[in-house]
């Protein structure tokens, strides 16, 4: 009855216009928050769209390096002042192997006849973009090692046509063994590799960190040598810094890394547009609901100071009024959960995975937390306005 | 329930020339149950007297103590709890709900105290002649009836002290006596008292005590 007497002055437009509101704001804010959580957990080819922003940088090649006029080298002091950009947030040089490498074909695991000059670098595990078992210890069976994915291209597309060569498989040239031919330092050696991966960001053979070290000391012609690559991490949205740095310093960067961090630093500013816009709309449709309930209460306000004369006490007029806000806001919140899923299951999932785009089914708990949220701070912020509304009322 | 007048003087009242015996000048002090009748001619401010003991006017000078207490320290929390167990009221306005029915009016405030059954109700209707008026919707009524739905929700509490403001004003005279024959059995029921504001009429009635304005 309460309900009846508090309610009946209550106009249906504003109603449904603060309804509406807050159904758009709330199912844009868990769209955004969803697809913000969906991207960070896109793989494309191994590469997190959002993890750490690491590329190679390399000296350009110019006819007067080619002339030995200067040199695509970074000296110490050149690394030192990388080390010191605020945008860098690590730097690590290449190293290179200090002795001869090829490799051939280890008879009997599939492979063609052949024979390669090579060439060694190594980094710090924690710039490998892809995840392989890289450990390496001198008792290691074999030596594992990472191509870039380009490379088995060149080989199947180019090399093996022209040489009349069968094409390999990635997963064939994963399972064949290799020989290594290294000379260096007055001595040879055959030891046995295997490709345990591709990269798609790093154009180099690589092999992990403490062989090459180990290699390096055994069969090293002790030239000190500087090295002519660097990995970088750059923080989020610094590709500008980043491309004055190239110009400045005449570097090249691997143009596909660059063009990774444009396109996170676009999405990210995208998504984060539209979320700002969603919180905007959310805070507009949540004035939009406290001034509803004014109005409610100012209509309803002969029928609150009676009710409180006649001794109905504060808090039940309140909880009546919340009572019926809460199945409201619990409508929207339920309604903007279900909008946002048949929005993503419907249109965004088929879309990416048109677009080849994999997803790693990023969970929905944050949504829905995110949900819960909104919906106890419109109860809350309305049930402190009602309750200041009906106290003052009360106290006429 | 002692209720007491010190010096109280309603702002718009302050420029009246007011009789030695009104309680505007002299204050007073009942120690209720009592049955107490306020005589007094129309603007000496008979309203403005009820709504200042019922805690709903506070633009006075001195000061009213229910219990020895100034009842302008009250919390809001405490006047809801008084109004519901020791102080009760009918308004010159009635202060109903037009919307609601009869009944409904009468069920918001028994649903609150459990002070009476249906039955119980339903013969105080009954009595007062509006029986047939059950479910009728309270803004359709007229004056006379409106007046004694209030007057009926007034005694669907317990009460030290009921305040009445012109609770007659559109009754016959022969309603009027009914109406405060049963306002008397509740009184004494409740063990409680009354203050019955009327324009002079006294409705055929022995007060315990008169005050004037």
């Amino acid at each position: 009855m309460l309900k009846k007497i508090l309610f009946r002055n209550s106009t249906n437009l504003q109603f449904i216009f603060a309804t509406l509101g807050a159904i758009i704001g709330m199912t844009a804010l868990l769209l955004s928050l969803q697809l913000i959580m969906d991207v960070q957990s896109f793989h494309s080819n191994e590469e997190e769209l959002f993890g750490p922003n690491s590329v190679v940088i390399q000296k350009k090649v110019t006819k007067f390096t080619s002339i030995g006029m200067n040199s695509t080298e970074f000296t110490p002091e050149e690394i030192s002042a990388l080390e010191k950009k605020d945008f860098i947030t690590d730097v690590a040089p290449f190293q290179s192997a200090d002795f001869k490498v090829g490799i051939s074909e280890v008879a009997g695991d599939g492979l063609p006849h052949f024979y390669a000059d090579m060439f060694f670098q190594a980094i710090p595990t924690r710039f490998m973009d892809i995840d392989v078992n890289w450990d390496w210890t001198s008792e290691s069976e074999y030596i594992p090692i990472v191509l870039p994915r380009d490379f088995i291209m060149i080989i199947n597309y180019g090399f093996a046509q022209s040489q009349g060569m069968n094409q390999i498989s990635e997963e064939l040239l994963m399972a064949a063994r290799l020989t290594i031919h290294i000379e260096g330092n007055g001595k040879k050696e055959k030891m046995i590799g295997r490709v345990v991966g591709f990269s798609h960001k790093i154009s180099s053979i690589l092999v992990p960190e403490p062989f090459l070290t180990h290699a390096n000391n055994l069969y090293g012609n002790g030239r000190i040598q500087n090295p002519s690559r660097v990995f970088i991490t750059t923080k989020d949205n610094s590709y500008g810094e980043l491309d004055e740095l190239m110009n400045d310093m005449n570097l090249d960067v691997n143009k596909s890394a660059i063009d990774v961090a444009k396109i996170k630093t676009i999405i990210a500013i995208v998504i984060g547009i539209f979320g700002i816009a969603s919180v905007i709309i959310m805070l507009l449709s949540l004035l939009g609901f406290v001034q509803y309930s004014q109005l409610v209460l100012s209509k309803a306000s002969y029928e609150i100071k009676t009710l409180v004369r006649i001794g109905y006490a504060i808090q039940r007029i309140v909880n009546t009024f919340i009572r019926q806000l809460s199945i409201t806001f619990g409508l929207i919140t339920a309604g903007s959960v279900a909008i946002m899923l048949t929005i993503k299951l419907l249109l965004v999932n088929p879309w990416l995975k048109e677009n080849g785009i994999a997803i790693a089914g990023s969970s929905l708990w944050i949504t829905l937390i995110a949900a819960l949220i909104c919906f106890l701070l419109f109860i809350a912020s309305n049930y402190i306005n009602i309750k200041k509304a009906v106290n003052r009322l009360g106290s006429e | 329930m002692l209720l007491e007048f010190k010096n109280v003087m309603p702002f718009p009242l302050k420029d009246y020339q007011h009789e030695e015996t009104s309680v505007w000048k002299r204050g007073f002090q009942i120690n209720f149950p009592k049955k107490v009748l306020l005589n007094a001619s129309s603007g000496k401010g008979k309203s403005t007297f009820v709504s200042t003991a019922y805690g709903l006017r506070k633009d006075y000078t001195g000061s009213v103590l229910i219990d020895h207490k100034p009842i302008q320290e009250f919390s809001l929390e405490a006047w809801i709890e008084l109004r519901r167990t020791r102080l009760s009221a009918v308004f010159q306005d009635l202060q109903l709900f037009p919307e609601l029915t009869v009944w409904e009016n009468l069920i918001l405030k028994n649903d609150l105290t459990n002070h009476k059954s249906k039955e119980e109700i339903d013969s105080m209707l009954d009595l007062l002649g509006i029986g047939d008026k059950h479910d009728q919707v309270c803004g359709t009524l007229s004056l006379g009836q409106q007046q004694r739905v209030a007057i009926i929700r007034s005694l669907l509490q317990p009460f030290e002290l009921l305040l009445m403001d012109e609770p007659f004003s559109h009754l016959d005279e022969k309603n009027a006596s009914i109406a405060l024959e049963l306002i008397a059995k509740e009184t004494d029921l409740n063990k409680g008292g009354f203050i019955l504001t009327t324009l002079g009429s006294h409705h055929g009635f022995n007060y315990d005590e008169e005050l004037k304005l």
